[in-house]
């Protein structure tokens, strides 16, 4: 005999469970939680080289970086002198929140105060994933359309933020500011915008001002 | 491409709620158009993942979630069955959504079942 159950369960459930428990280990620690995705190129880890040299002025830092093969990403921030941990998805197109929970064993996160996560290359996968982050933000760059955000909805709609870069390559790109604006806030009119350059360093200040900012006012609640 | 992990998680918490001996016949999904899943992807991936488990010979209807979107502009609301972000009645790109983010495991059908796992108390079951 056949029966049927009626279930309604969320099928990330296991994901979601575990990224709550990611940010109330966070929150318990006060460490303050940025996620960064994009396309692969955009320059997440350029964004995050430029930021980290002003950030850690002020707050001490850390990153998680994940990719599908190789350290190459970590030892950049390594350099930097930031403490860093790579997580290798061996293939997997996302990062999940279990990933997160095993990389933070090997990151002393007790006296830091704020935390990177560097997602897999891909606008796409990392958008059904709760990481546990309290700030997510999605990058997008002059050189790749100002339609992604319709391209890649589920991405653009679950950031706080929306960093364009390679504004710098302005004059030789047809990549008209004012429409990506317009695409980005129609998928999600609450959206904050930054422009920035990771090579003149344009915009960068004012992207971690705002950074610094959210970090205090989530302290301060 | 995350489809495989989604069907990953899809099989793990169908064999959560599949009664020991039971063979499930079949899986119905439930995805929000906002998701950026693909339903063939999620077939293509279910057929290939099912092999060895309770789901092996089952098969899945993925049904796609009408959108329920209103227009900041002109007022109206909608039922779309494509992602559009411009409102049909008045031109404006002022949508708001009120859905579209399901990924939603609705019922399984099991051969044989004599009960549920504790995990779905809250569940009905209908001969």
């Amino acid at each position: 005999m056949a029966k049927v159950f009626t279930l309604e369960q969320r099928i990330l459930k296991r994901n979601s469970e575990v990224a709550e428990e990611n940010r109330r280990g966070f929150d318990a620690q006060g460490v303050f939680v940025v996620s960064l995705a994009s396309s692969p190129g955009s320059g997440k880890t350029s964004l995050l080289e430029k930021s980290l040299a002003l950030l850690r002025e002020e707050l001490s830092v850390g990153v998680v970086e994940g990719d599908v093969q190789t350290d190459r990403d970590a030892r950049r921030i390594e350099a930097l002198g930031v403490p860093v941990v790579q997580v290798v998805t061996n293939g997997t197109c996302h990062l999940d929140a279990q990933m997160v929970q095993g990389a933070l064993a090997h990151l002393e996160t007790g006296r830091m105060e704020l935390l990177f996560i560097e997602n897999v290359g891909n606008l796409v996968c990392p958008a059904a994933y709760d990481l546990g982050e309290h700030l997510r933000i999605v990058l997008s760059s002059t050189t790749e359309g100002e339609d992604k955000p319709l391209k890649y909805p589920a991405m653009f709609r679950r950031s706080q933020a929306m960093v364009l870069n390679k504004i710098d390559l302005l004059p030789y790109v047809p990549f008209d500011l004012a429409e990506a604006r317009t695409m980005a806030l129609r998928v999600n009119p609450s959206l904050e915008i930054f422009e920035t350059s990771c090579t003149t360093g344009a915009g960068i200040p004012e992207f971690c001002q705002w950074i610094v900012q959210k970090l205090s006012e989530t302290s301060a609640a | 491409m995350h489809e495989a992990s989604i069907v990953e998680s899809l099989l793990d918490l169908v064999v959560q709620n599949t009664p020991g001996s039971a063979r499930v016949r079949r899986v119905d999904v439930r995805v929000g158009l906002l998701t950026g899943v693909s339903p063939d992807s999620l077939q293509l991936y279910f057929e290939f993942l099912r092999e060895g488990t309770v789901c092996d010979g089952a098969e899945m209807a993925v049904t796609l979630q009408p959108l329920l979107a209103h227009c900041e502009n002109c007022g109206t609301d909608h039922t779309l069955r494509e992602v559009d972000w411009v409102c049909p009645a008045c031109g404006q790109g002022a949508l708001t959504f009120r859905n579209g983010d399901e990924l939603h495991l609705e019922s399984i059908e099991v051969d044989n079942g004599e009960g549920i796992h504790a995990g779905a108390a809250d569940s009905q079951a209908q001969q």
